[in-house]
């Protein structure tokens, strides 16, 4: 139970869904930008740019920063361990 | 690898540089929204009297007063941007010692796009004094109409909206109103 909660608080992500999480972010983030305010300049209004983005970010956030099991389908995997003299 | 604290402060680091394109951008777009509003001032008398000034006792000065009708049709102003207008008649003359003055004699804040539709008879709402404390021998004064446009995000524009087509002279102080 307390490993399953230090994983949710953590919430680490291997290497390819790092990579992913950071393509999406920024991609995400370029478009809700342009949406937004094209949006809010077809209709003339701050009030639907900021509502538009805001839910945008929101709808990210959501996305990327919770560890979904999506983002750890590539677990390192280690070398096995090599004997020592020790282990003999 | 990358842990929760890792992802926020990489994600909101390239949401303020987007935030910050996103409002430049609505700055920007002000520029798109050229309004020329047009409209017309009229003035229908101005009178001049002598009264004592205030906080200064015994000293005469010469107090000016303006009835004046404006017509301005301010709506093409309001877009997406604009938050409020702030319109102002002035008076424009050039004293006896070769100085430009304006002096601001009404004004009003416009906040909806359906009070942009100014249609106004009045008189001054400030003060119209002169500095020299009389009017005499001062050449006719130009007012005009005109605005400052207040938007949410960007630079403030100021413009003019209408000017009296003649300039309009002060006549020579009465000691009493008849």
């Amino acid at each position: 139970m307390s490993s399953y909660i230090q994983h949710l608080v953590e919430g680490k992500i291997d290497f390819e869904g790092q990579k992913a999480v950071e393509k999406i972010a920024h991609n995400a983030l370029i478009a809700v930008t342009a949406i937004s305010f094209l949006l809010g300049l077809a209709l003339q209004s701050l009030r639907v740019t900021f509502g538009a983005y805001g839910l945008g970010v929101t709808i990210l956030f959501l996305t990327v920063i919770p560890a979904w099991p999506i983002f750890n389908k590539h677990p390192v995997v280690w070398l096995p361990a090599q004997e020592t003299k020790k282990d003999k | 690898m990358h842990s929760v604290y890792a992802r926020i402060n990489n994600v909101s680091a390239t949401l303020s540089t987007s935030l910050m394109i996103l409002l430049a951008a609505i700055a920007c777009s002000s520029f798109l929204f050229t309004a020329n509003p047009t409209g017309s001032v009229n003035i229908s008398s101005v009178k001049v009297f002598s009264a004592e000034a205030r906080r200064y006792p015994n000293r005469q000065q010469e107090f000016a007063f303006v009835d004046f009708n404006i017509t301005a049709d301010l709506s093409p102003l309001f877009n997406w941007n604009t938050k409020q207008l702030f319109v102002y008649l002035e008076a424009q003359y050039t004293n006896t010692q070769g100085v430009q003055n304006e002096v601001v004699i009404w004004d009003r804040i416009v906040v909806r796009k359906e009070d942009a539709l100014l249609n106004y008879a009045g008189k001054n709402k400030y003060p119209f004094r002169e500095l020299s404390k009389k009017f005499k021998n001062i050449p006719p004064a130009n007012y005009t109409l005109k605005y400052n446009l207040m938007p949410y995000v960007g630079l403030l524009t100021y413009g003019e909206a209408a000017r009296t087509t003649a300039p309009v002279a002060f006549p020579l102080a009465k000691e009493r109103v008849e």
